[in-house]
Order: structure tokens, then sequence, then C-alpha cells
């Protein structure tokens, strides 16, 4: 029996967008099911809206079993990454008891108020506290946690307009890393040494900064076995105006993993206008690319596609 | 009594230039993280403090960090606008030690309800964007005067509360019989003695003698007045004035406001109080 297996009920970023162009590799956005060792322990990692069909095969797998006990591990709060929470059959079942785990930026609300804030008559029919599981919620920073079992997490900042966290699971020596939403850590302060405000310090600060950040990403996900990685863009289309919307291109994806020696890259957190005949054609271009240059594996993650390690 | 006062005045830090300075900043969304940078580290204080909450426990960073440009790469220019917009505006305010008559929990609370409200107002007028944070400032420092009086004249001040809510008073008119001056001059001096401009020299000087300006800035004055007296009349934070003078309703449609409209924005002012009070845990 395999350490890790992961499967994914939604790869998409921003909203759901279901439709013909999106049927081999789905249209939901952010869910993954994490599997451990021969008990099969669940965790799961965010609550976009694939969330809803794994709840039906958690009420189909687990519950006969006996009652839900299960972690939900948020990268973040973005609206595609917990939009799916209130669809999570378990959460209206009495004997349910969940962990719910995540970031909390700064100026906002705790965890518990921001997705009991979904939870209110004005957006549904049920209220945050009109549910029947156990829920408990945990702010969660940077560092490792013990999770039971020999089954250990450790969180890392990453860069995008909103604090997130990265996840880098650990089990019976096996490793499995999400690196998303995300975007390269770059200097900010590099602008033309004529413009307003320039600073040659700032500049020189900046790149120390920028490239020790990303030298922290690296070492997060060194020697995964399992990385999933934010790909929202192609290169051309990140350079092209989306540098700073906090997402990564598929090209500093593929090299960011090779340079940390990662068994197996995920391509993940499609954009919704990428449509199938696209993901199949970078595919088959990243392959082609990669091949006799890297070991590096490399797939773009499709619902219902199952990973194992 | 006056000269005391002038001399506590003249020795105040003389830090809300840059707090008026980071609320420009902070609140034009086009801010570049050079612009960020500049700004914050022209201030030694806001940068220290600045600096102590991204190194807090808040963030529980296994690093400390030592630059602000670093600060901006790792956390984002947004969070590093909110932490120096909420400590800058914190500074304002003195350290919770100085306040005597006053506490400082309820005078902060009240300070921001006439920030938030003036600027609704504002909105609702459709004022130019530019200028809403102007409103914001002026209802935040409208009661500025009655940080030197309460610190300075504890014992005076304390009577002087004590006078509004035995003769049922407003708290200036008691302010003026056992002080000789009340906190709106006082505010003046302050805001003068800043160079913050005339729109807030003129909200703090008149938000209680409205019937005395001539000046130029007549609807961000009216603008703070309204804002204070519904601050006041539905128990908003607290500064002391539990009867303040009511305001004609020739005033209010001026403004083309009324008690429905102040009443339907209560719920939206206490969440501003609200969130602006993590604020103040964090960055104290």
């Amino acid at each position: 029996m395999s350490a890790i297996r992961v499967r994914f009920w939604g790869v998409r970023g921003s909203v759901p967008c279901p439709g013909p162009k999106t049927v081999k590799f789905g249209g939901n956005t952010a869910c993954l099911e994490l599997r451990f060792g021969e008990a099969g322990r669940l965790v799961v990692i965010d609550a976009g809206t694939g969330i809803r069909e794994l709840a039906a095969h958690v009420m189909k797998t687990d519950l006969p079993r006996g009652p839900l006990k299960t972690q939900l591990f948020l990268t973040h709060t973005h609206w595609d990454h917990i939009m799916g929470f209130p669809f999570f059959i378990p959460i209206f079942i009495p004997t349910t008891e969940l962990e719910v785990y995540g970031p909390v930026t700064y100026e906002d609300d705790n965890l518990n108020e921001i997705l009991g804030g979904m939870l209110k008559y004005r957006y549904w029919p049920v209220r945050l506290e009109e549910l029947a599981a156990k829920i408990r919620y945990h702010d969660l920073k940077e560092g490792s946690r013990d999770l039971g079992d020999g089954l250990w997490v450790t969180s890392k900042y990453l860069n995008h307009p909103i604090l997130v966290l990265g996840y880098r699971f650990e089990y019976q020596g096996k490793v499995l890393c999400t690196a998303y939403d995300t975007e390269p850590f770059r200097n900010v302060f590099d602008v033309a040494p004529d413009a307003p405000g320039y600073d040659a310090e700032a500049v020189k600060e900046g790149e120390a900064a920028a490239r020790e950040e990303n030298e922290k990403v690296s070492r997060f996900f060194q020697g995964a076995d399992i990385l999933i990685h934010d790909t929202q863009y192609t290169h051309q289309e990140y350079l092209a105006g989306k540098v700073g919307w906090g997402h990564t291109s598929f090209e500093q994806a593929v090299n960011a993993a090779h340079r940390a020696g990662v068994k197996r890259l995920l391509l993940f957190h499609h954009d919704p206008d990428r449509s199938d005949e696209e993901l199949e054609r970078l595919e088959r271009r990243i392959r082609a690319s990669v091949a006799g240059h890297s070991t590096l594996q490399v797939f773009i993650a499709r619902e219902g596609m199952q990973v194992e390690v | 009594m006056l000269r005391v006062i002038q001399s506590y005045v003249g020795k105040m830090p003389p830090l809300p230039v840059t707090v008026s300075k980071v609320l420009e900043i902070c609140n034009n969304p086009k801010t570049s993280p050079v612009d960020l940078n500049q700004v914050i580290s022209l201030d030694p204080v806001l940068m220290g403090k600045v600096m102590r909450l991204i190194n807090s426990a808040y963030y529980s960073l296994p690093n400390q960090i030592t630059s602000l440009v670093r600060a901006i790469i790792m956390l984002g220019i947004n969070t590093v606008k909110n932490l120096a917009l909420s400590t800058a505006v914190l500074s304002t305010l003195g350290k919770a030690s100085d306040f005597q008559a006053l506490n400082m929990e309820g005078f902060w609370r009240h300070s921001i309800a006439v920030g938030v409200t003036a600027k609704l107002i504002a909105s609702k007028r459709s004022v130019d964007v530019k200028q809403r944070e102007e409103y914001f400032i002026a209802g935040l420092l409208h009661d500025i005067g009655k940080i030197p009086l309460n610190n300075r004249m504890a014992q005076e001040y304390v009577q002087a509360v004590s006078l509004t809510d035995r003769d049922h008073i407003p708290l200036y008119q008691s302010e003026e019989r056992l002080l000789t001056v009340h906190h709106a001059a006082v505010g003046k001096m302050i805001v003068e003695n800043w160079r913050l401009g005339e729109n807030l020299a003129d909200a703090v000087s008149f938000h209680h003698h409205l019937g005395e300006y001539a000046g130029k800035h007549r609807e961000l004055v009216l603008t703070v007045a309204v804002s204070n007296l519904f601050s006041n009349t539905y128990e908003l934070g607290f500064s002391g004035d539990r009867y303040p003078e009511n305001l004609s309703a020739a005033l209010l449609a001026e403004l083309g406001v009324d008690w429905d409209y102040l009443e339907s924005i209560e719920e939206g002012v206490k969440a501003e109080i609200e969130k602006a009070q993590v604020f103040l845990k964090v960055a104290r």
C-alpha cells in the first residue's frame, strides 16, 4: 500500500468553468483529497467547488466505517478556495469532527468568521450556528505540526495578494507539497534609475530579499515526491500583464521543481479560460522540453486524477 | 492656563504629518511599493512600529525581518499598507497611560466613529474619491484638542466632564467654564502647529461653532459636526460629551442627510470600529 495518495476533485483557479471546453480537465475549483497509509486517513486541502463531489464520495466510502474525523487545510481564503464549504455534506452530520486550518490576513476576521460569513441567510439557508458537526478552527502561521500517527505538516508563506500557505505533508518518508496560489517573489523596488523615489539601496535589498525568499520556497519543496504547483498562466501571458497577480507560469513552475529535485510535478490551478485542447498541447510541449534534461515527471492535474507515492 | 496648554501643544510630536501622507498613499490603489517604502521610511517612529508588528507573534515568522523593503516583498504591498495605516492612525492618540478623565479606548472609538461617518456622508454626497480621506482625517482628529486638556489638566478635566453630566450642558461649555479654553480652540492650535492645512484646522476649530463659520470649507465642517453629533447621540465610543448641542433640521438638510439615514449607517460604522479594533490590539 502506498504511503500517500492524492485525488483531484477540483483543479481550476478563480471561478468554476463548466462547459464543452473543460470536459477533460474539469471545471471545479481547488479541492484535493489526501489519503495516508493503509488506514486511508483522510485530509482535505481547500474547499473549492470540487469538495461537493468529494463529499458524496466520503459519504459512500468513509461514513459506513464510522463517524468522520478529518482535517481541512485551506491554502488561503480567496473565494475559489472556500466557496464549496457549504456543500461539504459531512458538516451537517452531528457525529462529524472537522478541524479547519488556514492562514488569516492581518486586517480580516478569523477563520470561523470568514467561513461563517458564507453561511448567512442572505447567501444560504443554513447558518453556521446550525451546522450539526463539531468544527474547530485554527488560524495557521508558518511552522510544523504533528497531526498524529506519524503524519506531519509544515506550512510556509507564499507570494499572493493575501496570506497564502503552502503545505508540506510528510508520512512514512514520503513527501507531498502544495505551492499555490503563488508567484515567484520579485524585486518590486527595481524601477528605472530616473523614476521618482528610486533608491539604489532599496533595489539592492529588494534583490537579496526576493532571491532569499525564492530560495526558502525552493527549500520548502526540496526533494518532494509530489509537488502540486500553481500554473495559472503561460510565461507569455504572465509577462503580458499578469506580473504581480500572484500566480506562476508553467515555465517558472517546471524550472523551480527541477531545481528543487522534485520527482513528480502536478500543474494545477488552471486559468478558467484554458481549454482542454490548450492544456493537452501545453502538457505535450512541457514534456518534450523536459525529456532528456531532467528526471522530473510532469503532469497536468485533471479532475478525478489519482497519484500515489 | 492657556500658556500651559500652549506649551504642551508645542511639545506634541509632529507625527500626524506622516499620518496624512500615509492615509493618502495607502488609500490610493495605484500606490507603488516604492512610494510606500518612502513614506514609511520618512518617519522612524512609524517605521519602528510597522517593523515591530511584522515581527510580532501575529505572523510568527521564523526569522527576524529587519528591512521594510523585505517586508513589502514578503508580505505584499496590501498587508504592509494596512499595517502602516493602522499604526499611523493609532499614533495620533497618544499612550493609554496619558489618558486620565477620558478613557483611551472610548475616545479612540469615538474618533474612529466620527471619521468613518464623515467619510460615509462624503461618499453619499459623491465627494471626489481623493477628498474622502480628508473627511476621514477631519473626523478622526476633530477632538484632538481634548488630549492636552485631558492629559495636562487631568483633575480639572474630570470636573468638566462631571459638570456636563450634572448640568446637562455640552462639554465645550463646561471646559470653557472651568478651564477658560475649550477643546476646539486647543485642537486648532495643534492642527496649526502641525500645519495640516486650513480645511482640517477649520473642521477642528468650528465643529461646535457652525454659526460663526464663514470660511471656504463649510461642507467639511458641517459633515464633521453632524458626524460628531451622531456618534455622541448613538454612543459610538465616548468623548465625554453626553449632552451635545442639537443641530437644526435645516443644517442636516443642507448636507442632504436626516436621522433615518444616520440610523441606517449605524451598523456599518460599528463594523468599521470593530475592524479597527484589531489594529488597536496588535499595534500597541
